[in-house]
């Protein structure tokens, strides 16, 4: 109880330090937010913690993040769920404390953290309009000046005057939106905005992103977005677990974050099922240097083709077995190939006892990129299947970038 | 990643000091528009709107005289509805801050989790929301003891002292239980509770000089009812509006007149709580909510 509401004073970060010609929109030094696991919001766990006198449980979701936002610069922000992104917005927001460490920001903030969240559906869309600008401390006559251009952005002109819990959510964001950005803030924090709204809204948000840059602006963002967020950052910063991974040129630290996910969901998405009459024992790679099977699930190469070892075993004697394959793109989850022995027109051996084959595949139809191996076992009309791994495996191609696209499409050329 | 390499020359710039920008000036619009939002929403799609302001209050005296008047309520005191509905609409108006103010800010999540702005003025808009309310409920108010010929504006400078004190402590309540019931949701019950016991202690419709003039207190602590600042504040409002005498006269023996500030103190241990509260709750509002 006693450390409950403890002011924390900020660390010695260095103040003002060398200069470096530019001038900095926002200052995160050396901050740490602890969240404390709470068992619920009553008095009586409160009086038996603090009679306990244990220490609450603690999740430290930003831990010691240093970034600087120059004045005209744009910062990307890249994570995966949970790596802190948002809480470092709502820090720099001012919404959220750090535990230590400090923020400054220089000039005025504005925040599309959640779009129209301020907004009391009771009140018509005029009346929030006002409301979000008194919140963001906006005079009156300011916020009156910019009104129609607000409304004539969100295209809500016959509905202002409208009750908001009557706008359907396109319209509701679309008000979020126009506000936050007219409110022309020095420093604009946008948290995965290019999520939501149709194409045209998306469009109009990042037309409207590139007018703010232009104007000279800061802007911090946040998307999962990665290409989005390469075309329109300066800067890309990195956190993974409440760490700041990276800082730095948008390509260099886009890749690396990409690495790293990839890496990290490859295991996590695995999938299997089946009859397991017959059972796959193990799939891998094997090295296409020296053709030894490769540990792990993971195979980076350059190689026109690779090959799979699978090893299975059934229980009972099965006649006409199929073994296929599908390869798929990791990032977007579609199929880019998929076939079998019974297409190849390779007769597999009835399976019976331990058995296995070995699968190549030229690679030099398909671009660079990352791919996932699915394998599976079944019977020759497709009605049972014995066992299938899905994405058991990881290919990551490197450059061979010979031809534009996502795959090879032989063509030829002749003179008319 | 390193640090410092960032010039700092902006004006807004605190040192160490989180976030915290000051002028009252830049958040008086903001005041005034969260006022006119907790009264717009009060009376939102109603088909009287406003007038139900003037029409509540008139129509809880025409309650009281009737039911006050067949049950007999009245022990032979003179204007005794007059006192009880002076009383009531009074006790209205700390009652109905003590109520909105539970949610002042734990109902206002989606903005203190999105936006900066200094949270007190969340629990304060909501108490001046009442306060205009109180406002248009004097109205009737005024004209009911005018009618009845029991207006009595001989004393009404303590009106000013009454307004003052009874504001600053809406101001105070509302910034402790808007801020605890953040952190313990408890207190919404503890409120329900305890808002009626507040309303037991507190003479609305009883007088204390009749009530408690035979109750075995010792003389020397009678003067602790002040230590309810609302017992004070009542009595200010009836001396600026009926004359009636700030302390009863079955006390004014062993009671000193004095004794009244001790509300004007005890409010000013409320306010000071309150704003204690918040200032502590402040940092963690964000993580709670």
């Amino acid at each position: 109880m006693k450390n409950q509401f403890a002011t924390v004073a900020p660390t010695s970060a260095p103040e003002n330090g060398e200069t470096s010609g530019r001038e900095c929109a926002v200052n995160v030094s050396h901050v740490v937010k602890r969240f404390r696991l709470s068992s619920g919001a009553s008095l009586k766990t409160a009086v038996i913690d603090a009679f306990k006198r244990r220490p609450h449980p603690q999740f430290t979701a930003l831990d010691d993040v240093s970034l600087q936002v120059y004045r005209g610069e744009t910062v990307g922000i890249v994570g995966e769920n949970g790596a802190g992104k948002s809480t470092l917005l709502s820090i720099i927001a001012g919404t959220l404390r750090p535990t230590s460490g400090f923020v400054r920001t220089n000039g005025s903030v504005s925040s599309l953290l959640e779009l129209g969240a301020g907004f009391h559906p009771d009140l018509t869309g005029r009346e929030n309009v006002m409301l979000y600008g008194a919140i963001m401390g906006i005079p009156r006559a300011t916020m009156a000046r910019r009104f129609d251009e607000i409304v004539a952005f969100a295209g809500l002109e016959k509905f202002i005057d409208q009750p908001v819990r009557f706008y359907s959510s396109g319209m509701y964001v679309r008000l979020g939106f126009s506000v936050a950005v007219q409110v022309d803030p020095d420093i604009l924090l946008v948290d995965e905005v290019l999520a939501v709204g149709d194409a045209d809204f998306q469009r109009k948000c990042l037309e409207k992103m590139d007018e703010f840059r232009a104007a000279g602006k800061s802007m911090l963002l946040i998307s999962h977005d990665i290409a989005t967020i390469r075309r329109v950052s300066d800067r890309i910063a990195y956190l993974s677990h409440g760490r700041l991974e990276g800082l730095g040129d948008p390509a260099t630290i886009a890749k690396a974050y990409l690495d790293d996910s990839v890496r990290a969901n490859a295991a996590a998405r695995r999938r299997e099922w089946g009859t397991l009459e017959a059972k796959f024992d193990s799939a891998v790679f094997l090295d296409p240097a020296t053709s030894s099977p490769v540990k792990g699930i993971v195979l980076e190469t350059k190689s026109d083709s690779v090959r799979v070892l699978l090893r299975w075993h059934s229980e009972k004697r099965l006649e006409n077995p199929v073994c296929g394959f599908s390869l798929e793109d990791a990032e977007t989850g579609r199929t880019i190939h998929g076939s079998n022995t019974q297409q190849a027109g390779f007769a597999l051996p009835a399976l019976d006892g331990a058995g296995g084959a070995v699968v190549e595949f030229d690679l030099r139809g398909i671009q660079a990129g990352d791919y996932m191996l699915s394998f599976s076992l079944h019977s020759a009309d497709h009605s049972v299947n014995w066992h299938r791994l899905e994405r058991c495996l990881l290919l990551r191609l490197r450059s061979r970038k010979w031809f534009d696209g996502l795959c090879s499409m032989p063509s030829s050329w002749y003179l008319p | 990643m390193s640090g410092g390499e960032c010039e700092n020359n902006g004006t807004g710039a605190q040192d160490g000091e989180w976030h915290r920008k000051t002028g009252v000036a830049k958040w008086r619009g903001l005041v005034r528009i969260l006022v006119a939002r907790n009264l717009k929403i009060r009376y939102k799609g109603s088909a009287l709107g406003f007038f139900w302001s003037l029409l509540t209050p008139a129509l809880t005296i025409l309650m009281y005289a009737v039911f006050a008047g067949i049950l007999k309520f009245n022990k032979g005191q003179p204007a005794y509805l007059q006192f009880l509905v002076t009383g009531i609409i009074v006790w209205n108006f700390t009652a109905g801050t003590l109520n909105d103010s539970l949610f002042s800010i734990a109902g206002n999540a989606n903005l203190v989790k999105k936006v900066f702005f200094p949270r007190a003025i969340l629990p304060l808009s909501t108490a001046l929301a009442n306060g205009v309310n109180f406002l248009l409920t004097v109205v009737p108010l005024l004209l009911y003891l005018a009618v009845t010929g029991t207006l009595d504006l001989g004393g009404a400078v303590w009106l000013v002292p009454a307004v003052a004190l009874q504001f600053a402590l809406c101001v105070g309540v509302a910034l402790l239980v808007g801020t605890l019931n953040v952190f313990f949701r408890d207190v919404q019950h503890v409120v329900g509770v305890g808002q009626l016991a507040w309303f037991f202690l507190t003479p609305v419709f009883y007088d204390l000089g009749m009530q408690l003039g035979a109750a075995p207190i010792h003389d020397g602590l009678k003067g602790l009812v002040f230590l309810n600042p609302m017992t004070g504040i009542l009595a200010m409002y009836r001396r600026g509006l009926m004359g009636r005498a700030l302390v009863p006269e079955e006390w004014s023996a062993v009671v000193p007149v004095q004794w009244i500030w001790l509300s004007a103190l005890a409010t000013a241990l409320v306010l000071a709580l309150g704003v204690f509260a918040l200032r502590r709750g402040d940092e963690r509002f964000g993580d709670v909510l």
